[in-house]
């Protein structure tokens, strides 16, 4: 629960931050002599998998991996990218989240729409067994899906990849939006249906722009998930060349030895993608927004 | 909690959660309630087509497995009833125990931690200030960086004179092999997911903490409540709708943990470390025993789907 | 990027459906799966009715053909590639999977209405639940009469034969397991490959008298290695023949038999590194590399893991008689591809077999991978491999038995309950009985089932 002061004023001036907190003294200075050690402890494991990329083989084989560095090369990501095929990799993987991610948004919105704002018989249940099936273990699934695509035809192609990863998201971002969706003031709604709108018109003149910060926040989550998925790009796909960024880097992992600065250099490559549309969301996180603010 | 319903400034009183009750409707009976009642047919295709997508990708499968866990089932050839015979299995199988208690640890050890960790960083990193884009980037950073990476690099932090043993020498903790040691090793791999997943819980609440009424707080203070009374009765109690979506999230994240375990352990030392999810892996797809592996990943859709209702039934009341 | 990659003619109705990635199309697919729900009754376990070759993607001889294959490992991957590339017959498509996910979803690509026609696997226990299930194509035409695996030993093609006496396995080389060392490690110390176990034992004395330490071994995400020396001491304690009785179940591991083999591995326990349960198998062999840690039992893959300067330095022995009346046993684990028995064109897909089981191909495999497998076509010119090869071409040729590994000589199965009790022994040797008996408990649970 909340005050509705978010949806209110992004109604009436959508650029307007919500209530402001009367400015205070600044903060103790023991905040950043605990935030600064703390960060860069949080950051060392990053920072160990950005210096082993730079390393070469035989310095990680001779010297052990966790040892500090005596090269400095860039022959680790020369050699993801041209052995794990990293660019066509990362190309799969954009399509296939940008279509999933914005499938499902687009999906789920109507969905949250329509429970939220009417009386549709059990809609509570409706909703918890959306939510529930996001509760199955993905595991369990795979097998039945990998032979629902083949009796489809689908079977091995990027649009399978796709259905089933909106098909799995659907009830978690459902579950988000509905909760933001009848958050909506009721006024909006009111006056809209005096104005004789339509569901259509609505949905696209007001539940769309006013659930814009939901959607941009789900947007950012639903890349990470989606863009980092491996087991239902296992299950579909077997055709190398359709392989999504992860299993491309599980390739560059050896077998039986592992080129330990070329997956470091790998992952670097396939984090950055979400790392740059974590930033360019970051506003939307944080300004004003309320993910689900009220159940 | 009470006084905060009666707000002003508040768009009207709270929704309410009764199943089909509508106390804004309700109340205000004008236009919407008769339209409401009626629920046009493009709404019915709103709702119905999403519906449809789930049950077809995700429900259907999801029956026909419920289904091999009365089986015996190779991945091949015909499925061999065997009636409850998976389930009884479970009873005297020493490895599901182990999972199941482990599983235990982890959902209490991870969703704790990281909701703990979550929140104080975010209350912590609420307040605009020099420095706070950056730690609040630093702590969600590790969350791009997919699970079964994360998993392989930080088994390579905990080995013996790495990272964490170079970290830990100076306070007296070095020279422990982390994942080697079956007393350790579950706690081990739970730091590194938590490490994960903190960052993705923050930025929940600071999501959430936008939406906190300061005037309430600031009335609070007048009132002479400490920080950590005006945190608890009045931020927490505001916070309860992300609290809902963190809980969720937290609950499915937590069961369906598996790549970082396997990444890390396989589940080893013997079996010490296996959670149902990488226990249910191994024996649906390392040894191919559908039927067994199909009938634990029933025991994982009943507890996440018990943690879930308890909850939601539980905030029902409370809303009531 | 290179011409097979490019070659998936078979397979590529898929993206059609994603060419026009608009709602409208998206709903139609939808509504059409809901549709043809006629299409999904039973869609699990409902028998092998399904995996009836169904013609494939339309493709009949010419069209192409699908390789399946899980090798990882860089210059094997490689080398595979490159013979792929000049293969000229027809197209082929080779996709790398991840062997843990490879091993998931096996029995997906065998039971796929189109299957690929390929797949890169081992010979023993998988091998013939799936030919069991007739879903592995029969190529025994290639072990008759010229066929390509014709000339090939005659224990090749015992484990390349199913339960109804057809080959069903092509294999293509092998790898020997043994203790290796560093030659100049062993200069530097002063000490010389042993012949017996009592030497051995003195050698691993002298070796930790002299701070260094005798044994590593990674047991950690690789729990598998704690199996090489249990294989090892039995078939050198009990012999090849018990060995493998054992693990079919006709003994106990209760036995006194296992129980003299886990004295042995007691004995030996006090010289492997500290850390051997904290790595895999690819980080134990950095102190082995460092000249922290002398010798390292481990099959021939071990050259992947060493520095390309230090390769030459390589050595090996085999693990030392214990009773002399026992015959001689090495561990020899074969690799190879099968094919699906629901290919479309079984002809073209033989033919493939073929020239990957040729002599020409082994040794142009075995020469670029820069790995140290063998050649499994005896036609195989073998005067140019490295010594180190040639040492153990003539090893396996030597000696009397061979076994392939815990898990090939079993089942998958069967090796999770070794590597938990063998890594449970290690961790506490004083257990051994209660874990013995643990493990046969949960070995009868995997037999019996």
């Amino acid at each position: 629960m909340t005050t509705s002061a978010p949806p209110a004023s992004v109604a009436t001036a959508p650029a307007q931050p919500p209530a402001r907190r009367p400015r205070r003294t600044g903060r103790s200075p023991w905040f950043h002599v605990v935030m600064v050690p703390f960060t860069v402890l949080w950051l060392l494991p990053l920072a160990f998998i950005v210096v082993l990329a730079f390393r070469s083989f035989d310095d990680v084989a001779s010297r052990g991996i966790g040892a500090l560095p005596a090269s400095f090369t860039l022959d680790a990501f020369t050699e993801a990218v041209t052995r794990g095929d990293l660019g066509r990799a990362l190309l799969n993987s954009g399509i296939v989240t940008v279509i999933t991610v914005v499938l499902s948004l687009v999906l789920a919105s109507w969905a949250a729409f329509a429970l939220a704002r009417f009386r549709i018989p059990f809609r509570r249940t409706v909703l918890l067994v959306m939510l529930a099936g996001n509760l199955l273990p993905p595991q369990i699934l795979l097998v039945p899906v990998s032979r629902i695509t083949q009796s489809l035809g689908l079977y091995d192609s990027l649009a399978a990849l796709v259905v089933v990863q909106v098909g799995f998201g659907l009830g978690f971002y459902t579950f988000v939006l509905h909760g933001f969706v009848r958050n909506l003031p009721q006024e909006v709604f009111e006056a809209a249906l005096i104005d004789g709108a339509g569901t259509l018109r609505t949905y696209r003149s007001i539940v769309l722009p006013l659930t814009r910060p939901a959607l941009a926040a789900l947007a950012a989550l639903a890349t990470t998930w989606v863009f980092n998925d491996l087991i239902w790009a296992m299950t579909v796909l077997r055709t190398e060349t359709r392989f999504p960024i992860t299993a491309a880097l599980l390739n560059l992992q050896g077998g039986y030895s592992t080129s330990w600065n070329v997956l470091a250099a790998g992952c670097l490559l396939a984090a950055l993608p979400t790392a740059l549309v974590f930033f360019a969301f970051q506003k939307h996180f944080v300004s004003g927004l309320l993910v689900g603010s009220d159940k | 909690m009470t006084v905060l319903e009666r707000t002003p400034g508040r768009s009207g009183p709270r929704s309410g959660s009764g199943a089909g009750s509508d106390p804004a409707a309700a109340r205000r009976p004008g236009p919407r309630l008769r339209a409401a009642r009626r629920v046009p047919p493009l709404v019915w295709a709103f709702l119905l087509v999403p519906l449809a997508v789930e049950m077809f990708w995700v429900f259907w499968p999801a029956l026909n497995s419920f289904s091999l866990s009365f089986t015996r089932w190779r991945g091949v050839g015909p499925a061999e009833p065997v009636g409850w015979a998976n389930y009884q299995r479970m009873l005297d199988d020493p490895v599901f125990a182990t999972a199941l208690v482990n599983n235990v640890v982890w959902v209490v050890g991870f969703g704790g931690l990281s909701v703990a960790g979550g929140l104080a960083l975010a209350v912590a990193l609420n307040r605009p200030g020099r420095g706070v884009g950056v730690y609040r980037s630093a702590i969600y950073l590790p969350m791009v960086i997919s699970l079964a990476v994360t998993g392989l690099f930080w088994r390579v932090l905990y080995q013996p004179d790495g990272l964490v043993d170079r970290v830990l020498t100076p306070v007296g903790l070095g020279g422990t092999a982390w994942l080697a040691n079956p007393d350790t090793a579950l706690y081990a791999v739970l730091v590194a997911a938590v490490w994960r997943q903190v960052g993705y819980i923050m930025v929940l609440y600071l999501a959430g903490l936008k939406g906190v009424d300061a005037s309430l707080e600031e009335a609070a203070a007048v009132d002479g409540a400490n920080a950590w009374q005006r945190f608890w009765r009045i931020v927490v109690p505001q916070l309860r709708g992300v609290s809902t979506v963190v809980f969720a999230v937290t609950v499915i994240d937590s069961l369906r943990t598996f790549d970082i375990v396997w990444a890390m352990t396989r589940g080893g030392p013997y079996n010490q470390t296996q959670l149902l999810s990488t226990y249910m892996f191994q024996q649906s797809f390392s040894l191919v025993d559908l039927g067994y592996g199909s009938a634990l990943a029933v025991v994982i859709f009943l507890l996440a789907i018990g943690f879930i209702i308890t909850y939601l039934v539980r905030q029902a009341r409370a809303e009531d | 990027m290179s011409p097979i990659r490019t070659a998936h003619a078979r397979t590529s109705r898929g993206p059609a459906a994603l060419a026009a990635p608009s709602r409208r199309s998206f709903l139609v697919a939808v509504a059409a799966g809901l549709g043809s729900s006629a299409v999904l009754s039973g869609c699990v376990g409902s028998g092998g009715t399904e995996s009836a070759p169904a013609g494939g993607g339309g493709a009949s001889g010419g069209g192409g053909l699908v390789l399946q294959n899980s090798i990882q490992d860089e210059g094997p991957k490689a080398a595979l590639t490159t013979l792929v590339e000049e293969y000229t017959a027809e197209p082929v498509t080779m996709n790398s999977v991840a062997t843990e996910q490879f091993r998931a979803q096996l029995s997906t690509y065998l039971t796929s209405p189109n299957p690929p026609d390929v797949i890169s696997w081992y010979a023993g226990s998988v091998a013939n639940t799936y030919a069991d299930q007739g879903l592995l194509l029969d190529v025994s035409d290639l072990w008759t009469g010229d066929g390509a695996c014709a000339s090939f030993p005659p224990a090749l093609k015992a484990l390349s034969t199913s339960g109804d006496d057809a080959q069903i396995f092509v294999p293509t080389n092998y790898y020997w397991w043994s203790i290796f060392y560093k030659k100049s490690a062993f200069e530097k110390w002063g000490v010389t490959p042993p012949e017996t176990w009592d030497e051995f034992i003195a050698l691993c004395e002298d070796l930790q008298g002299q701070g260094v330490i005798p044994l590593t071994n990674g047991i950690g995400t690789t729990p598998w290695m704690a199996s090489g020396w249990f294989d090892y001491l039995d078939l050198r304690v009990n012999g090849a023949q018990y060995h493998r009785e054992l693990l079919a179940g006709e003994h106990a591991f209760t036995d006194p038999e296992v129980v003299a083999v886990m004295d042995r591995y007691a004995e030996i326990l006090p010289f492997f590194h500290p850390d051997q349960a904290s790595w895999d198998n690819q980080q134990a062999a950095v102190p082995f590399v460092q000249d922290e840690a002398a010798m390292y039992l481990i099959g021939a893959f071990l050259t992947n893991y060493v520095p390309e300067d230090q390769l030459d330095d390589l050595d090996f022995f085999s693990v030392p008689v214990i009773d002399p009346s026992i015959p001689s046993a090495e561990e020899a684990p074969t690799d190879g591809f099968f094919a699906s028995a629901g290919t479309a064109d079984p002809e073209g897909t033989k033919a493939f077999l073929s020239y990957l089981a040729s002599a020409e191909s082994q040794a142009q495999w075995i020469a670029e991978s820069g790995s140290a497998n063998l050649p499994t076509n005896p036609d195989v010119d073998t005067s140019g491999f490295s010594p180190l090869v040639q040492k153990g071409i003539a090893l396996l040729a030597g000696t009397e038995e061979i076994t392939q590994f815990f898990n090939r000589d079993s089942s998958d199965a069967l090796q999770t309950t070794a590597d938990t009790a063998l890594t449970q022994f290690i961790a506490n040797p004083g257990d051994v009985q209660q874990i013995l008996e643990q493990w046969q408990q949960a070995a009868e649970a995997v037999w019996s089932s």
